[in-house]
C-alpha cells in the first residue's frame, strides 16, 4: 500500500469518508429529521470534494494584477459550480423539511416505523 | 427564427413562473394556458424534429454569446429532437386529461395554479436535460426535474402522496449526490464540462486514469439508476406512481424515468465514446439488472391488488427492457431500445390515463372491481386493452416490434438466453394484464342472464381524446413503424458512428 500517495490525496479520502457517513445514516436512522441531516452531510462531502480539488497549494485568487502578475492561480470554476450545488442542496433540504412538517400533522410523529402501522 | 434551441427552455419556464400570478386573478384560465404552451412547443419541437428528419446538421447555441468549451451549449442533436417531440407531444395530451381529471382528484382545490407551474417545470427541465451538452448544467436540470416530480406527486395532499414524495426526494437527492460526485471527478481528469470536449480529453487520457473511469462509470450508473428506477433501486417508484394524481403518474412513468436514460445514454456515447463502453464491465451489469427487473417487475407486478400500484410496477419490468437493449450495446440493440422507450412512454400513458377516466366515471380503483367496464365506457376500455396487448406484446402494436427487435438481437449478440426470459416476462405481463381485459367483458356479477349494450363513456371529451389519441400512436407504431424505425437508427449512427 502507497501511503504516501493516500496522504498526498488526504482530503478526498477525507470527503468519500464523510458521503458514506451520510449516506450510513440516511439509510439507517428512521427518524425523518436524522435521514435530513444525513443528506446534508452527504452533499457537504460532494461539496468539499469539489472544493479540494479545485485548490492549488500556493496558488493565489484568480485576480490579474497586471503591475504584479503572480506564478500560480487556483481555478474558480470548481467553487462556482459549487455553489449552484449548494443552492441546489439547500432548497431540497427545505423541500424535505416541509414535507416533514406536513407528515407530522398527519401522522403525529416523525418516525418513519410508525407510519406502517398507522396504515 | 426557429434555429434557436433556447425557445425550447424559455417557452416553459416565463409561463410557468407566471402561472401563479394567473391563478390569483383568474382560476380557471391556467389550465387553458397550460395546454396553449404545450401545444406551441410541441410545433416548435416538431419544427426541429422535421429538420432533423431531413438530414439537417444538428443545431448547437452557445448560450449568452460564451462559446464552448467555456459556456454553456445547448444542442438539437436527432436523439433530443426526438425526446423533445415526444416529452412536448404527450404534455400537449397530458395537460389536456388534467383540465378535467384535476378537478376531481385534487384535494385541495385552491392549488390548482400551483400544481401547473411544477407540471411545466417539469417539461422545462426535461427539455433542458434532453437538448444540453453542459454536464453541469445537466446537473442542474437533473435536480430541477427531481424536486418538481416531487412536488407533483405531493400536490395530491393525502397522506400516502405524502409519504411516498418524501422517499421519493431523499432517494432521488442521494442519486444525485452520487451524480455529483462523478460529475466533479469526469471535471477534475477532463478539465471541462463540455460533454464533446471532456470526450476528446478522455479518449487521449483514458489510459493514464484506469480506476477512476470505473469509478465515474459506476457512479454515473448508480446515481442514474436510482433516479430512472433500476431493479433493485426501484424501491421509491410504485408508491410514488400510485399515490400521485393521474396525470402525475403519467408524466412520471412515462417521461420522467425516461429522461434519466437518455442523459445516460449521451454521457456514455459522447463522453466516454463507443468503443470504451463496449470493452467496460458497466455493460454487463446493466444487461443483468435489466433482465432481474424484466422478471421481478413482472412478479411484483402479478401480486398488487391496487390497479395503478400494478402499473407502477409493470413500469420496473418496461425499464428493464431499454436497459437490456443498452446492455447488449450493439447498435441495433440500441434501436430497440430507444423503439421500447418511445412505444412505452405512449403505453403507460394511455394505461394511466385510463385508470384516472375510470376512477373518474366509476370510482373504482381495484383490479378485482372492474366488471362490465367494458359496455359502459367502452372507448376506454378499448384503448386499455390495445395499450395492454402492446404491454404483453402482441403483433400490430409498438411493443411486439420493439420485443421482436431485442430477441433477435439478443441472439446477434451471442445471448440466445435472453430470448427465453423477454417470452417469459411478455407470458408474465399477459398474466397480470388479461385478467382485467377479461373483467372488462366478459364478468357480469350484477346480472349474469341479462343482455349487455354499450353505452357510451361518461367522461368529458377532454378526457377521452388523449386516451384514444394514445393509442392510435400504438398501433401506428406497430404497423406503420418503418418511418420511426428509419429515424432510430439515424440517431444510433450519428452516435456510434
Amino acid at each position: 500500500m502507497n501511503w504516501d500517495a493516500l496522504m498526498a490525496n488526504f482530503p478526498y479520502l477525507v470527503s468519500v469518508i464523510v458521503f458514506g457517513i451520510g449516506i450510513i445514516i440516511v439509510l439507517t436512522q428512521s427518524n425523518l429529521l436524522k435521514k435530513v441531516i444525513g443528506l446534508n452531510i452527504m452533499t457537504s462531502a460532494v461539496f468539499l470534494f469539489y472544493i479540494s480539488f479545485g485548490n492549488i497549494v500556493g496558488g493565489t485568487a484568480p485576480i490579474l494584477d497586471p503591475a504584479a502578475p503572480a506564478e500560480l492561480y487556483i481555478n474558480p470554476l470548481p467553487s462556482g459550480l459549487i455553489l449552484t450545488g449548494i443552492v441546489v442542496g439547500f432548497s431540497t433540504s427545505a423541500f424535505a423539511l416541509a414535507l416533514i412538517v406536513k407528515l407530522f400533522s398527519h401522522y403525529g410523529t416523525i418516525n418513519a416505523p410508525d407510519f406502517m402501522k398507522m396504515r | 427564427m426557429f434555429k434557436v434551441p433556447l425557445y425550447l427552455i424559455l417557452g416553459g419556464l416565463i409561463p410557468s413562473f407566471a402561472m401563479p400570478v394567473l391563478a390569483r386573478w383568474k382560476k380557471e384560465a391556467c389550465a387553458p394556458l397550460t395546454v396553449l404552451v404545450c401545444g406551441v412547443l410541441f410545433v416548435l419541437a416538431l419544427c426541429f424534429g422535421g429538420a432533423m428528419i431531413g438530414g439537417h446538421q444538428p443545431i448547437f447555441q452557445a448560450v449568452a454569446d460564451w462559446d464552448p468549451p467555456w459556456g454553456i451549449e445547448i444542442a438539437i442533436e436527432p436523439v433530443s429532437a426526438l425526446m423533445a417531440v415526444l416529452i412536448t407531444g404527450l404534455y400537449l395530451l397530458i395537460a389536456l386529461f388534467s383540465c378535467r381529471a384535476l378537478k376531481k382528484e385534487m384535494i385541495n382545490q385552491d392549488s390548482i395554479g400551483w400544481y401547473y407551474v411544477e407540471f411545466l417545470l417539469c417539461m422545462t427541465a426535461m427539455l433542458g436535460l434532453v437538448i444540453t451538452h453542459d454536464i453541469f448544467n445537466m446537473y442542474v436540470f437533473i435536480e430541477v426535474v427531481g424536486i418538481s416530480a416531487v412536488a407533483l406527486v405531493v400536490s395530491k395532499g393525502d397522506r400516502y402522496s405524502t409519504e411516498a414524495s418524501l422517499k421519493y426526494l431523499i432517494l432521488a437527492t442521494i442519486g444525485s449526490g452520487f451524480i455529483l460526485l462523478a460529475i466533479g471527478m469526469l471535471y477534475m481528469i477532463t478539465g471541462h464540462l463540455n460533454m464533446r470536449f471532456a470526450g476528446m480529453v478522455l479518449a487521449e487520457n483514458a489510459a493514464h486514469y484506469p480506476y477512476m473511469i470505473w469509478i465515474m462509470m459506476t457512479l454515473f450508473v448508480v446515481g442514474f439508476g436510482i433516479k430512472s428506477a433500476l431493479f433493485p433501486l426501484h424501491l421509491w417508484l410504485p408508491d410514488a406512481h400510485a399515490s400521485a394524481p393521474s396525470p402525475s403518474s403519467a408524466i412520471l412513468s412515462g417521461l420522467v424515468v425516461k429522461v434519466y436514460i437518455i442523459a445516460l445514454f449521451k454521457l456514455f456515447f459522447i463522453v466516454f465514446g463507443n468503443e470504451f463502453y463496449q470493452q467496460s464491465n458497466i455493460r454487463i451489469l446493466l444487461l443483468i439488472l435489466g433482465a432481474a427487473a424484466m422478471l421481478f417487475g413482472s412478479l411484483f407486478a402479478f401480486v398488487q391488488l391496487d390497479l395503478k400500484r400494478r402499473l407502477a410496477y409493470s413500469t420496473v419490468a418496461q425499464l428493464g427492457y431499454i436497459y437490456l437493449g443498452l446492455g447488449l450495446g450493439t447498435p441495433w440493440a440500441i434501436v430497440a431500445a430507444f423503439y421500447h422507450l418511445v412505444v412505452h412512454a405512449l403505453m403507460k400513458t394511455c394505461l394511466f390515463l385510463c385508470a384516472g377516466a375510470i376512477s373518474y366515471q366509476t370510482g373504482r380503483k381495484k383490479v378485482t372491481g372492474l366488471q362490465n367496464i367494458g359496455f359502459t365506457m367502452p372507448l376506454t376500455a378499448a384503448s386499455f386493452t390495445v395499450a395492454a396487448f402492446s404491454m404483453v406484446g402482441l403483433p400490430l402494436t409498438g411493443g411486439f416490434i420493439s420485443k421482436y427487435l431485442l430477441a433477435v438481437e439478443s441472439m446477434g449478440a451471442s445471448f440466445p438466453y435472453f430470448i427465453a426470459l423477454i417470452v417469459l416476462s411478455g407470458l408474465l405481463n399477459a398474466a397480470y394484464y388479461f385478467p382485467i381485459i377479461w373483467q372488462f367483458y366478459f364478468v357480469n356479477e350484477e346480472n349474469p342472464a341479462g343482455k349487455r349494450v354499450f353505452q357510451r363513456d361518461k367522461i368529458p371529451f377532454t378526457m377521452q381524446l388523449p386516451i384514444v389519441l394514445t393509442a392510435v400512436g400504438i398501433i401506428l407504431l406497430g404497423t406503420a413503424g418503418v418511418i420511426a424505425y428509419d429515424y432510430l437508427q439515424q440517431i444510433v449512427l450519428h452516435f456510434l458512428a
